[in-house]
């Protein structure tokens, strides 16, 4: 617990840093946006923290929380080192609902990229800078946010067809280096004829 | 005659009987394994339990050539199309049969995501309860299957499926029997026309020489 306080000294004084007294059995620290990507490098490159792994990115919605004033979204970055045992600590920013936009942190960890397109697609949260915002989990007609509260807990929306991932595919082989000499006609099919039965009507 | 009667290879049967014995005795099924479900359907398949028993001996990873396709495990929407898909290229006959709680309803999944039961996407044969089911069950919804085929007709099926066809033969038939009738009264009446005129003449030419 002294290394937590001597951290949230230095957090405090050089990023305008603020613990959370919510999380009164863990050790959360909750920082404007502008400051989130520089708090982050710094956790994940001083001596005193050095939080190599990035365990999680959560989302949270507020919407109907009891005895909350305050943005309606929130997103928290779980942290733990290596270097020390059983050292961890969570990072909260808080957005409201008109301006839902956060910095990436996918330049600093390599795993922020996956979870921050999970954190979009579920609560429709913009993670500005990041390389390739998509969906990760729904499928590519998917209208709205499910894991917001305000989503209808029944509605279901159904997908017309297989998700065509091919194209993404390919430019990752041709990121790698490799070439595309042919494709064949399976692999480039003629739209109607491959979506026959398959269509919503 | 008597050489044939003594090796004793022949055997008459109705062909629905023939037809559908070689059917439910020989159901390869295709594993659409997506949980826990398909786990069970593995231990179905090894020796302990031993599905190749009753004919489905062999677990076919291509639609093209299995007979069953079974769902084991949950669909989520973005699973469906897949699906369906699947069940597009089996060729006929085919059978479905839906393995556990979440292919048969969703399951506990009441979700955005989770299809609410396969039968929103295909026809299915059989349901299977459980959670997963065991074995035991897996070869009941075999049994059921098997009873469910003994009762198809192959006959009737085909003649459901080449109604169209026959109907436009008979009526083709009926329009060549026509025009054949037309022919032979055209033909008719030309002959007798040809008569009546002889008739005639030889009636004129009696006359004459009478004179």
């Amino acid at each position: 617990m002294a290394d937590c306080e001597k951290l949230l000294a230095i957090l405090e004084e050089k990023f305008g840093a603020k613990r959370d007294l919510a999380d009164k059995w863990g050790f959360t620290v909750l920082v404007e946006r502008e400051n989130l990507h520089a708090l982050m490098l710094f956790l994940r490159d001083d001596q005193s923290a050095k939080f190599d792994v990035l365990l999680d990115i959560v989302g949270v919605d507020y919407l109907g929380f009891k005895d909350y004033e305050g943005p309606r979204f929130a997103v928290e970055y779980v942290l733990k080192t290596m270097k020390a045992p059983v050292r961890r600590m969570r990072v909260k920013v808080l957005v409201s609902e008109t301006d839902c936009k956060v910095p990436s942190i996918a330049d600093l960890y390599a795993i922020a990229n996956w979870q921050e397109r999970e954190v979009f697609d579920q609560y429709g949260v913009v993670f500005e800078g990041h390389p390739d915002l998509r969906r990760l989990l729904n499928h590519a007609e998917f209208e709205g946010h499910p894991l917001r509260k305000d989503y209808p807990a029944h509605k279901r929306q159904w997908l017309s067809t297989n998700d065509y991932l091919l194209p993404e595919l390919e430019a990752r082989l041709e990121s790698k280096g490799y070439k595309i000499v042919a494709r064949s006609k399976e692999v480039m099919p003629n739209d109607d004829e491959y979506l026959e039965g398959s269509r919503k009507v | 005659m008597t050489a044939l009667a003594e090796k004793a290879n022949i055997i008459t049967s109705s062909l629905d009987f023939i037809v559908n014995w070689g059917r439910k005795n020989s159901l390869w099924p295709f594993p659409y394994g997506t949980a826990c479900c398909a786990i069970e359907f593995m231990s179905t398949e090894t020796a302990r339990y031993d599905l190749s028993r009753i004919g489905s001996e062999y677990v076919r990873f291509t639609p093209r050539q299995s007979d069953v396709l079974l769902v084991a495990g949950t669909i989520t929407y973005k699973q469906a199309p897949i699906l369906k898909r699947i069940y597009e290229q089996m060729a006929e006959p085919r059978w479905v049969i839906a393995m556990g709680a979440c292919a048969s309803s969703g399951g506990f999944y009441d979700a955005y995501c989770t299809v609410p039961g396969i039968d929103h996407i295909i026809p299915v044969d059989v349901y299977i309860g459980g959670c997963p089911p065991r074995p035991e069950s897996f070869f009941d919804a075999m049994f059921q299957l098997q009873e469910k085929i003994q009762d198809e007709s192959y006959m009737k099926a085909r003649a459901e499926r080449v109604k169209e066809q026959l109907e436009m033969i008979k009526a083709k038939t009926a329009e060549c029997k026509e025009n054949a009738e037309k022919a032979v009264k055209n033909a008719v009446s030309c002959g007798v026309q040809t008569i009546k005129e002889g008739k005639d003449n030889l009636m004129k030419k009696v006359a004459f020489w009478k004179e």
